[in-house]
């Protein structure tokens, strides 16, 4: 579409609601970030003044401790655990053909669009059956269930970006297929295993509802968000979900970063023209 | 002959579900030749090349290396290495690490890694760049790099797909005079897949054409381009008039066939025996047909066309005609003589050739 | 030789399937079993009895509760991509690269920020003492009722899933062949018409997947309709979770996670089949 066939009002007032669009998106995680400084414990405007008091009370609360370190225990297994089985799988779909293969597919990529509360649910009174459930390796079990999905889809994204003959090639050269992997494949998805690892993360920092059911007494740090949520009115929401936001963040940029610089570096050179004599 | 032959095809059959890629392949390939495997896609011409490899397992008959059955051996463990299409350079290696990258598979030293590396580097004019991203160079250069990853471990044979397709038509000039050089101080057996009749036809000793699955002709490229063996061949080869008939008459030096076209005189050669009654296809190539607007003169085969248009190529025109029964009739002149004759879309003119300018198709 | 099985082959494809079979498929058939159950002096007992099923099916609250999720997910779904489709239009149509590139990016932020922050923060806004009603006493109106409504489910549901549905709007969009666009015009199409008769019928599949996707997410939250709805009448996924977390009655909560189960696959059946089905023979 040219410039021609363009009504500026109508141009603008689009682009005025796109801003509105993300007004009503960010609002909230803006008000968590400024009111977790507020002194007051009731939050209204005007801000009642600028404090870190609710940080203090955070930081000397044991229990929010106790959930950073399950959380941390559970996201970081969570995401090794996902990631290399989410690779596997990755590949099986770029290298294999072979009978059943969609319903593997479909297997390895369907926990994402079950309900958590059902999910919640069927791990909770599984897992109790077979006495599992109640302990952070519950919450592990579980989290490996739901991030595995996207750990392959983001190696499955990165291994289609790759010329098919180059496992061939090497294998060709003399590598055998484990070689191959090692110097070859891996290398290859680097930047998609590390992204992978922190996108992993990241979802199993923020999930809470599966948790909820299945944790028991070992909550994890969004267990115990939801928890306060259930009591009164209290800031220190505001600055776990802040916290929370910032790791998250940091997570997810290095894993943009780790992508973006990958596939801006140029796949071949297009470049025929000069030849050496 | 059979203690000369480097890789034996015997009755090799591929097949994928139920398609039939190679069907009953039966060829020797020499030590140090040349050879080249031609056809149009889906011809087998690669499928061969990967079982070659070991990147296919042939679904019957044998593939013999030095004598040795290698059918089940892994291609990891063949020593046959290729130069891809796509090249399959490392993207996240350095040329030097490209061009290591067999040897370290193979458990060589550091030292001695170092030196055969820097031998390739140098001999394939690429030793500026040792250090660089594959992904920094340009086309020649990263087929140089290609050829000296493959060649690095000092093979009995190379295998190339199409290495050639994605260049510009005067890079390919120059990476013909490149392979064709390498492969004789070399000595060692080139087996070149390719789509392109030029290149095969300027750099192989050895000439396969295959189309459905099945070899069509192997020989050196005049013998294939004088006395091409079947219609798919003649065709393939694109600048010949076929005539298809039946012998009316068989005298001691001339075959008369009877075509939709006309009857034709042909010489008789010695590739095929025909007798009265006989299917018989034969062709005349485009440059021995002769166009006048007069009647011809006698003793030469003659029939009346239509132009229908004429294509440039170069130096020469292609002039196309239509005669009797939509036969197809292409001729190769001069713009010169082309001056001398009325050649408007539609004219009438007269097409005739030699007898001994026409050549029997023995497998027809 | 490469389509047999090998060691290696199964190394790498095997952990994927085991635990999801393990950890997956086998608590979702589970459930199944556990809604046969019977419950006896607090401890649940195997069973093959159909009680459970008949006396859930048989109560009105559970009706009551099924409808009101259904109706709200349904409208969720239409309001949502409603309102989502004017800034996906945008962004595809009338952004520059770099700026579509950002706003996707900013986009992706929200699936990553705790929902649960999220929707305490919404608290803050919509109490009748909050934010909003704050703002608006100013200009002298209100106080309105915002918290513990459906218009606070609504909110509550948009956190959750407008950016997932501006995205996949998006990419639908992004994808619609643009000669198509100037073809319409070209053919005299005005630009409003232009969007109903030749953008949208182009990039449909993707906004039915894009509602699609927005009924499942809003279905299955009980976040939203217990913090920014109140709770009363409860939602399907409330009574999932009361009735979990209250004691050992997992079998009835099975059979609602199995009607929720079923109602879902029976909507993206039908959407999936919708957003696929051709015009003309």
């Amino acid at each position: 579409m040219n410039d021609f066939n363009r009504n500026r009002a109508v141009d603008w007032a689009l682009k005025l609601y796109v801003l509105l669009s993300f007004g009503f998106i960010f609002a909230p995680i803006v008000a968590s970030f400024a009111f977790s400084f507020n002194v007051d414990r009731f939050p209204s405007l005007p801000l009642g003044g600028f404090s870190t008091i609710w940080y203090e009370a955070v930081w000397a609360d044991p229990l929010v401790w106790e959930g950073l370190r399950n959380t941390l225990v559970a996201g970081a297994v969570v995401s090794a655990i996902a990631t290399v089985i989410g690779f596997g799988a990755a590949y099986t779909d770029f290298r294999y053909n072979f009978f059943g293969k969609t319903v593997y597919v479909a297997l390895a990529l369907l926990p994402p669009t079950i309900p958590v509360v059902i999910l919640g649910l069927a791990m909770l009174a599984f897992l109790s059956s077979i006495d599992l459930s109640g302990a952070i390796y519950s919450v592990i079990i579980a989290h490996v269930v739901m991030c595995a999905p996207f750990a392959m889809a983001i190696c499955r994204l990165r291994l289609s970006q790759m010329d098919p003959s180059l496992e061939a090639a090497a294998w060709n050269l003399g590598a055998t297929e484990w070689m191959a992997m090692r110097h070859v494949i891996l290398p290859f998805c680097r930047p998609a295993i590390l992204a992978s690892l922190f996108i992993t993360m990241a979802v199993s920092f923020d999930e809470f509802a599966v948790a909820w059911f299945v944790s028991g007494l070992n909550e994890t740090l969004p267990v115990k968000v939801l928890g306060f949520l259930q009591g009164q009115v209290s800031p220190r929401i505001n600055v776990i979900g802040t916290f929370v936001f910032l790791a998250s963040m940091t997570l997810i940029i290095l894993a943009q970063i780790l992508l973006i610089k990958r596939s801006a570096s140029p796949a071949a050179a297009t470049n025929t023209g000069a030849v050496p004599q | 002959m059979i203690d000369q032959a480097l890789v034996v095809f015997d009755g090799v059959v591929k097949r994928f579900g139920g398609f039939v890629a190679v069907e009953k392949l039966n060829l020797d390939i020499r030590q140090g030749e040349f050879l080249a495997i031609m056809g149009s896609s889906g011809c087998g011409k690669t499928t061969t090349l990967r079982m070659l490899a070991g990147l296919e397992a042939p679904t019957e008959g044998e593939i013999r290396l030095r004598g040795k059955r290698i059918n089940d051996l892994p291609t990891w463990q063949r020593d046959t290495p290729m130069v891809w299409q796509s090249l399959a350079l490392f993207p996240f290696l350095t040329v030097r690490e490209n061009i290591e990258f067999s040897l370290r598979m193979r458990g060589v030293e550091r030292s001695e890694r170092r030196k055969r590396v820097d031998k390739w580097l140098e001999r394939m004019q690429i030793g500026e760049f040792a250090e660089r991203n594959v992904a920094h160079l340009s086309g020649g250069q990263r087929q140089r790099v290609a050829l000296a990853r493959s060649l690095v471990t000092e093979p009995q044979i190379l295998l190339l797909d199409e290495p050639l397709s994605a260049l510009d038509a005067h890079l390919k000039i120059r990476m013909q005079t490149v392979l064709s050089n390498l492969q004789r101080e070399l000595g060692i057996t080139f087996v070149y897949v390719t789509h392109s009749q030029s290149e095969a036809f300027s750099m192989a000793d050895r000439v396969v054409i295959m189309s459905r699955g099945r070899i069509e002709q192997i020989g050196n490229p005049q013998d294939i381009y004088r006395a091409p063996r079947t219609r798919f061949v003649a065709e393939f080869l694109g600048s010949s008039n076929i005539f298809a008939g039946k012998v009316s008459n068989v005298s001691e030096a001339i075959v008369r066939i009877s075509t939709p076209a006309g009857e034709f005189e042909v010489a008789s050669n010695a590739t095929r025996h025909l007798s009265k009654g006989d299917k018989a296809t034969f062709v005349v190539s485009g440059d021995r047909v002769l166009l006048s607007n007069q009647p011809p003169a006698d003793g030469l085969n003659r029939l009346q066309a239509s132009v229908v248009g004429e294509e440039f190529v170069g130096a020469t025109a292609v002039i196309h005609l239509e005669g009797a029964e939509h036969i197809e009739i292409k001729a190769q002149k001069s713009h010169d003589e082309l001056e001398r004759l009325n050649l408007e879309p539609g004219a009438k003119v007269w097409v005739s050739w030699r007898p001994d300018a026409s050549h029997v198709l023995p497998g027809e | 030789m490469r389509k047999s099985i090998t060691f290696y082959g199964l190394t790498l494809s095997l952990p994927m399937l085991v635990w999801q079979v393990l950890f997956f498929l086998a608590p979702l058939i589970f459930l199944v079993a556990l809604s046969f159950w019977t419950v006896q002096n607090f401890r649940m007992v195997p069973d093959l009895n159909p009680d459970n099923w008949t006396r859930m099916l048989g109560r009105g609250v559970f009706w009551q509760a099924y409808f009101r999720t259904f109706l709200l997910s349904t409208s969720a779904a239409i309001v949502i991509s409603v309102l989502a489709f004017p800034c996906a239009y945008a962004v595809a149509f009338k952004l520059s690269e770099t700026a579509r590139r950002w706003a996707i990016f900013l986009m992706v932020i929200p699936f990553f920020t705790s929902y649960l922050v999220r929707v305490y923060s919404w608290q803050i806004f919509l109490s009748d003492n909050g934010i909003i009603n704050a703002l608006l006493a100013k200009v002298g109106l209100g106080p309105f009722g915002m918290l513990n409504s459906v218009f606070g489910v609504m909110v509550g549901y948009a956190t959750l899933s407008l950016p997932l549905v501006v995205l996949l709007q998006l990419f639908s969009l992004i994808f619609v062949d643009r000669t198509l666009i100037e073809a319409a015009h070209n053919l005299r199409c005005g630009r409003l018409r232009t969007v109903f008769e030749v953008v949208i019928p182009a990039a449909k599949v993707g906004l039915v997947i894009a509602a699609l996707f927005c009924f499942i997410l809003t279905f299955g939250d009980f976040v939203s309709p217990l913090y920014l709805g109140g709770g009363d009448p409860p939602t399907l996924s409330i009574l999932i979770t009361d009735t979990t977390k209250s004691g050992q009655q997992w079998p009835r909560a099975a059979v609602i996670a199995l009607t929720m189960i079923a109602t879902l696959l029976a909507v993206a059946f039908a959407t999936v089949s919708f957003a696929y089905r051709e015009r003309g023979r």
